[in-house]
């Protein structure tokens, strides 16, 4: 039975106190020092007699006897009528398909049971991105189960509501509305579908429509420089993993820029040390204002303001270059920026490979990397003209073109493709908004709850890619499948199919009479792969052939198909064109954050609740402020703020708006970041009104172009203070060093000499942790060394124990361990979010967070260290460490978490009586309570908290679907933690005992392990002696994180190691 | 007054000759049957008296009689050794039975075999249950072995008997006490047995004792819940596993195909149900109403041999008329003809296939047949049948009982944490699987000796996340 109806039933104490619906839940743990905006301690109210113990004790024995439910209830089981062939209840199926967003192209493998997806793998056949994922492309699968998605065609009604109609009404209506219809626009954002585009030319060709294809975060200034340069619209295609030296000016690659698996697969690729004795990798500069995720990985940062960019550009041409000088006003706001871009243009030249690489939204500014990158010789090696990526084609003038346009009555029906959004998404939001109500005919083929959805008159909701046939080219030579793995949840339709319908297409009667079984939209997929792809190949000769084995790997690549190109016209470029530095004003950088993309994954909470890489902050956008080291003793802070999530007023002109604060290290002073795609207007719950939107500031320059930076910005003194500010980490520093002007200047460690400063991020005292161990290249041997030194007398010192050694079990049979790369770990956060949908891990919103009650079994942790004006950063995946000598394990008393023989440190749920100790002796922190009924596992609703919005969020069984079924979903009052995917484990085991054979290397694998792009990761059986991951352990570069605590951790990392000149205050 | 004395040490030497009598049984019978369970049963009948896959083992303990029984314990072991040496027996065996090979046991002890032989002998001689009772027997908690039964008359004679000694004691006791109070000279108290059974010591006692017993009876209510030991629900279809898997010997796996592949045995689909009775229209003993509800549910219309074409969107009545035509025709191909008695029996066997075959949840008759679940774990609970029936080799009546017998399937076992974990403790895992091979150090112990047997809890098999994760 169960007590969902709150009215009728006693839901606990705080029901007893707040009898008025007062929904606010106090818990038990309210640490005021930890939680200053906590209520007031609960206090007895009275002293409680003997007889109230009784009542209550009777009371909850009753209570409990009638939740165990004597009687048990019946339960059913359903077989299939007609069981399909490729499914066994309870085996996993897996299908290649391609996962595509917003410019993100990623190929994946989809993991369905009993017919529905619940974890997206990456497809490691495709070269693409060699199996790696993005924390979106890990979350997509949760997108699926969206609330907020449109679920039936729907019509505004007179008074604005939608009503919702069948299809076959609609596409009547709509196809009346369009005949009548002179000026039609098509918006989309950039579509790289050749059967999509197909449709819409079909349906351009009909109505005489125009298509505006943008994109939120653009690269129109590459595509129109090389329509300069080259004749020809294009973004070409990149390798990193051939380039020694890596210059981005601003370009986040690693985390938002353009194609950022792909890249950062291949970036990884020259970040790891394979031979210590002759250590080699490639070397990244960033020259930017703040902390990309890319600045933070980078070797080195040369610090310039945003508008600065322009001459930053210049200089490095100007230095590299023997051709005419392009000379830009003004000077670096950085003095020693000049100097840097010197020394980096000497090592540019001596670097055998290189790519250039700039965010700028500036044509010029695009043809002198191009100019750059010429010179370094790097076309044909590092950049693939004749191999472009279609992934961002939008040209920003087309989308100003379209706003005047509809300001100036010259359209009369417009139709918003898929994701976009251009009343959010644009700084043109508004503008489009006030015009589009006087457009007669507004149609959407949306997916979920949007601002430019809602705008309309017309809804044609269209399928999550996991529904849906699709073919995607994002690059020349590559085509991919997207292939249905469920049938469709509800009444959806792909926006090409109802572009087809509406233009009268031939299939269109098929398409509306089509049912579950029959796709005709996959027949026309077929009909143009069988014209335009396998007429372009050789190695098959029947058409059925090929489309079953593309359908089977997901994707087929034609190595030889390039895309032609002009040659380089090599014209001057316009100096005046390039950006200015804009002064002494302060400066605010937007950027694309890496969780919720441009705004269109706000709605996702998996993506809401992963950190941000740099700030650690969830469920916010914050203004990212610089700190100084005063030189003595302290830290300043921009505008003297006080803690983290202090609010702050930003104003650029008649905008105005308040949001919280976080100190950054690295941001250049007078600089301030936000991150755009927050403050969503019109989501779901998720994503609604979180954070603040900068959209409707960004800049445009003289080409059409948007910028991404306001020259000048004011910010306010503290306002007040966040109080439900989010931030899941506090430690920020692990030996940043700066001058000591009471001693001359002398550089010393200055976490040394700072005042100690609890919880905001300031740890005094943090040297020499054996969590993090890093080095320079070329001091490397020397750490090493020194590294070899420490753990041979930490391990002397464990060797000194009366404790019985377990080395009997450990040494037969498996013992699972795992590296972890710190080299080539970016910090992406896609292992985490792989955790959280392999694991049913759930969401706990900002509130829990707030109060250190998030619930992730793997964080990223991030420090910063070296020059405290511009340190260098290193993010570590902390996960449980499985110790071999465990210390939560001897602290349970009822045994709920002990050792297994395979050296596992096991979590026993239903034996775990919450006591947490365990929790609190484990060093690593990274034991998780469930301080709440986070995934409503029982039947007391008043355990349940509410993450976002009014109700729960996994009460609905729509988002449960997503929930893995081999792993239990745990209820309230228990502890969790890391499990090193015991299920994926087991589930390997039991193929090999079944086939009779050894279990082989790398055939477990984790679920981060699965989801990282540079193979950072690597889980592995340490008792096979050929596994891949007993080299690696075996490495010089490997430490155990507190390996003197005796605890031994079956979770190895290599040491950092960064290409740059030795700082000497290493490791 | 030594009188009490005599008899309890008399008791004692009773109890130990008892205790020396259970041990002191040649092979243990219950340690052959978990044996014999876990490496003979996947070929040999369990009844010992017919073939299977390899010969009744019954008859042929009484052939290799004839022979020392060492060379029986070598053919258990490898037979195919035993057979290149030219042994007589062993050729014969190999003639008659080959292509089949007997699969070696290496790690038979002889202590193992002694144990199997005696089981196999006891099974086959009736000295104790037969068949897939006893395999079963081996593992239920509440069937005792008769040397059980043997230490509860024991255990219980020693309670009688320590009662009446502590009765004489406190006769003597208090007659002693009487004594002495006439001694010096005061009027002795007259203790009744009334006094003992209600003086204050008494009472505590009582107490005592029934604070223990209830504690006891409630923990055990308490463990209980939930659990359905026994549970025989009744099904929508009559589905009789007698005659099913019984007399017509269809494999368990022809229909519930996930044991090899899956966690999940699977109820067959009604398409697997389909293959047969396509052909097998009656029931033998239930007639045409239960086969007549597969049809329904899967659309397949009998009289005319077709599948019905867009079944899921005709109305009840529709269906009806298919149906109750078929029915009606059945019962006039056996009475001749239709009668009034025949007409309230299609009515009566219509509707009955109407309520078998929708609920709350499920209105309409088409669609899957919505049984009852008999065996439920918790959701904390990982279960893989591949596990135990491919790489363990358990017989699924290990768990499930005497299932061809069933007529009713009920829950044979109490599917307790328990359970599960005493049939780890006991059963031996097949390490001739090659995946076994980075047990090192066990197959070391094997070599030299030391090491009998590995259970499946040596390899850690009772470990927390072995079924919980």
């Amino acid at each position: 039975m169960s007590f969902k109806n709150k009215d009728l039933v006693w839901t606990g104490t705080g029901d007893s106190r707040n009898k008025a619906g007062d929904t606010q839940r106090e818990e038990f743990f309210n640490l005021p020092m930890l939680n200053e905006a906590s209520q007031e301690p609960v206090s007895n109210g009275g002293r409680s007699s003997r007889r109230d113990f009784l009542k209550y004790m009777g009371f909850s024995v009753g209570a409990a006897a009638i939740a165990a439910s004597c009687e048990t209830p019946i339960r059913k089981v359903i077989p299939y009528v007609t069981k399909p062939d490729a499914i066994v209840p309870g085996v996993a199926t897996y299908y290649a398909s391609s996962f595509y967003r917003a410019g993100q192209f990623c190929p994946v493998l989809v993991k369905t049971r009993e017919g529905r997806p619940i974890k997206i793998e990456g497809n490691s056949l495709s070269p693409f991105a060699g199996g790696g994922t993005s924390a979106r492309v890990q979350a997509s699968v949760l997108d699926l189960y969206d609330q907020s998605r449109y679920r039936k065609p729907a019509r505004k009604d007179d008074e604005g509501k939608w009503v919702d109609v069948e299809w076959s009404e609609l596409d009547e209506e709509v196809i009346g509305k369009l005949g009548s219809s002179r000026n039609i626009r098509l918006v989309t954002n950039s579509i790289i579908s050749p059967s999509y585009q197909k449709a819409i030319e079909h349906f351009e060709s009909k109505y005489n429509a125009q298509t505006v294809v943008y994109d939120a975060i653009s690269s129109s200034a590459i595509l129109l420089a090389n329509e300069k340069d080259f004749g020809k619209r294009m973004i070409p295609g990149m390798d990193f993993s051939k380039a020694d030296y890596i210059v981005s000016f601003g370009a986040d690659f690693l985390g938002t820029w353009i194609s950022p698996v792909q890249f950062a697969h291949q970036y990884g690729k020259g970040r790891k040390i394979k031979d210590t004795s002759r250590p080699e990798m490639n070397k990244l500069v960033a020259i930017e204002n703040g902390m990309s995720l890319t600045a933070s990985n980078a070797d080195e940062k040369i610090q310039i303001k945003p508008s600065e960019q322009g001459l930053a550009i210049a200089t490095l041409y100007n230095l590299l270059s023997a051709g005419p000088r392009v000379n830009v006003s003004g000077s670096f706001a950085n003095e020693k920026a000049q100097s840097q871009l010197e020394r980096l243009a000497q090592e540019l030249k001596n670097a055998g490979s290189s790519l250039i690489i700039s965010d700028s939204n500036n044509t010029e500014e695009q043809r002198l990397i191009n100019r750059i990158n010429r010179t370094l010789g790097n076309y044909g090696n590092t950049i693939l003209p004749g191999k472009p990526l279609y992934v961002k084609q939008g040209v920003d003038r087309d989308l100003r073109q379209f706003a005047s346009d509809l300001s100036g009555g010259r359209v009369d029906a417009v139709i918003f493709l898929d994701d976009a959004n251009p009343l959010y998404d644009t700084p043109n939001g508004r503008e489009i908004e006030e015009a589009l109500s006087s457009v007669p005919t507004v149609i959407s083929c949306q997916y979920s709850r949007n601002e430019s959805a809602e705008a309309s008159h017309y809804l044609a909701p269209v399928d999550h890619y996991l529904e849906a046939w699709s073919d995607l080219n994002p690059s020349a030579g590559y085509y991919a499948i997207v292939q249905p793995t469920i049938q469709r949840i509800f009444d959806t339709r792909s926006a090409a199919e109802s572009l087809l319908v509406w233009s009268e297409h031939e299939l269109a009667k098929d398409i509306q009479a089509s049912n579950l079984e029959v796709r005709p939209y996959h027949d026309f997929i077929q009909s143009v792969w069988e014209q335009d792809v396998f007429t372009a190949q050789s190695d098959f000769s029947i058409f059925r052939s090929f489309w079953d084995n593309v359908l089977h790997d997901g994707f087929l690549l034609n190595a030889s198909q390039t895309e032609p190109f002009g040659e380089f016209t090599g014209g001057n470029v316009d100096s005046q064109a390039i950006t200015k530095p804009s002064g002494g004003a302060i400066e605010l950088k937007l950027f694309e954050s890496v969780g919720i993309g441009d705004g269109r994954y706000a709605n996702n909470p998996w993506l809401q609740e992963m950190p941000d890489p740099i700030t650690r902050v969830v469920w916010d956008n914050t203004l990212h402020v610089p700190i100084h080291w005063n030189g003595t003793d302290d830290f300043e802070v921009f505008n003297n703020l006080k803690d983290d999530g202090s609010l702050v007023e930003v104003r650029v002109g008649d905008f105005a708006k308040t949001l919280p604060t976080v100190k950054q290290f690295g941001q250049l002073s007078n600089t301030v970041s936000a991150a755009l795609g927050y403050g969503r207007r019109v989501s779901g719950r998720a994503g609604q009104g979180v954070g603040v939107d900068f959209y409707p500031i960004l800049p445009v320059d003289a080409e059409g172009n948007t910028q991404y930076y306001v020259g000048s910005a004011e910010v306010s003194n503290q306002v007040g203070e966040d109080e439900d500010f989010a931030i899941v980490q506090f430690h920020h520093t692990m030996g940043v060093t700066g001058p000591d002007e009471s001693e001359d200047g002398e550089i010393i460690n200055v976490d040394e000499k700072a005042v100690m400063n609890f919880f905001s991020g300031f740890q005094g005292g943090l040297v020499d942790r054996t969590v993090i161990r890093h080095s320079a290249l070329d001091n490397l041997q020397e750490n090493i060394d020194k590294l070899a030194e420490e753990r041979a007398h930490a391990q002397y010192l464990n060797d000194q124990t009366l404790y019985p050694s377990y080395d009997y079990e450990y040494k037969q049979g498996h013992h699972w361990g795992i590296s972890v790369d710190l080299s080539s770990c970016i910090g992406c956060g896609a292992c985490q979010v792989a955790c959280v949908a392999e694991n049913n891990v759930p969401v706990v919103g900002k509130k829990e967070v707030n109060k250190h009650h998030e619930m992730t079994w793997l964080r990223i942790d991030r420090y910063y260290y070296g020059d405290v004006e511009n340190p260098k950063v290193v993010y570590q995946p902390m996960m449980c460490q499985h110790c071999d000598n465990a210390p939560c394990e001897n602290v349970c008393p009822v045994a709920a978490t002990v050792h297994s023989t395979e050296g596992l440190n096991q979590m026993a749920y239903n034996r775990c009586i919450g006591t947490r100790y365990c929790a609190n002796n484990c060093p690593y922190k990274v034991r998780r309570f469930n301080w709440l009924d986070y995934t409503t596992a029982d039947t007391f609703p008043s355990n349940e908290p509410t993450p976002f919005g009014d109700e729960n969020f996994y009460t609905d069984d729509l988002v449960r679907m997503v929930l893995n079924p081999d792993v239990t979903v745990r209820s309230r009052g228990v502890m969790e933690k890391c499990s090193m995917c015991v299920q994926r484990i087991q589930e390997g085991k039991l193929k090999a005992k079944v086939e009779g054979r050894a279990l082989r290397d790398g055939e477990v694998k984790t679920a981060c392990q699965t989801a990282c792009p540079t193979g950072s990761i690597i889980f592995g059986d340490m008792n096979n002696k050929d596994a891949e991951v007993n080299e690696l352990l075996e490495s010089p570069l490997t430490y155990y994180a507190l390996e003197e605590t005796n605890t031994r951790p079956s979770i190895g990392y290599r040491m950092k190691v960064s290409n740059a000149a030795t700082t000497g205050q290493n490791i | 007054m030594y009188q009490p004395f005599k008899y309890l040490i008399a008791i004692f030497a009773l109890l130990l000759t008892a205790n020396v009598d259970v041990v002191a049984q040649g092979g243990d019978v219950e340690l052959g049957n978990s044996l014999f369970r876990a490496n003979c049963a996947q070929c040999h009948s369990r009844d010992m008296t017919s073939d299977l896959t390899g010969p009744a083992l019954g008859p042929a303990l009484e052939i290799w009689a004839d022979y020392p029984q060492e060379d029986l314990y070598r053919w258990t072991r490898n037979s195919h050794e035993l057979i290149a040496e030219g042994h007589p027996r062993a050729v014969a065996t190999w003639n008659e039975w080959k292509p089949t090979v007997m699969t070696p046991n290496p790690n038979l002890t002889d202590t193992d075999i002694a144990s199997i032989l005696a089981y196999i002998e006891g099974v086959y001689t009736g000295s104790i249950g037969g068949g897939a009772d006893q395999a079963a027997a081996g593992t239920g908690t509440t069937t005792q072995s008769p040397s059980g039964i043997n230490k509860y008359w024991v255990i219980g004679g020693l309670g009688v008997a320590l009662l009446a000694l502590s009765l004489i004691l406190w006769t003597i006791l208090s007659r002693l006490s009487q004594v002495q109070a006439m001694q010096a000279g005061e009027t002795p108290q007259e203790r009744t047995f009334k006094d003992l059974f209600t003086g204050r010591t008494a009472i505590g006692i009582y107490i005592l004792l029934f604070v223990i017993l209830g504690g006891f009876v409630t923990v055990n209510r308490a463990v209980d819940l939930n659990r359905q030991q026994d549970y025989q629900p009744e099904q929508p279809i009559k589905f009789s596993h007698v005659t099913h898997a019984g007399l017509n010997k269809i494999d368990c796996q022809y229909c519930h195909d996930g044991a090899r592949r899956s966690k999940h045995a699977l109820v067959p689909a009604t398409n697997t149900c389909m293959n047969c009775h396509r052909a097998v229209r009656k029931g033998s003993k239930y007639g045409t109403g239960e086969i007549t509800k597969i049809y329904a549910s899967i659309g397949y219309d009998p009289s005319s041999d077709t599948y019905i074409e867009d079944y899921e969107s005709l109305s009840t009545e529709e269906i009806k008329e298919i149906y109750t035509k078929w029915i009606a025709d059945q019962y006039v191909l056996e009475n001749d003809k239709m009668d009034s008695r025949g007409e309230a029996l299609v009515e009566q066997e219509w509707n009955h296939i109407v309520e078998s075959l929708t609920n709350d949840v499920k209105k309409t008759v088409q669609g899957p047949i919505p049984w009852v679940r008999i065996h439920n774990l918790p959701d904390h609970v990982f279960f893989s049948h591949e596990q135990h029936v491919m790489a363990g080799g358990v017989a699924c009546q290990t768990c499930h009982g005497p299932i061809e017998e069933m007529e009713v399937v009920k829950q044979f076992s109490t599917l307790a944490m328990g359970w599960c974990v005493n049939c780890h403790r006991q059963t031996s895992v097949n390490f001739n699987n090659e995946y076994y091979e980075i047990y090192t150090h066990f197959h070391e112990e094997i070599q030299d000796g030391s090491r009998a047997q590995v259970t499946v809890d040596d390899i850690g098999g009772t470990e927390c996340q072995k079924c919980h994760y």
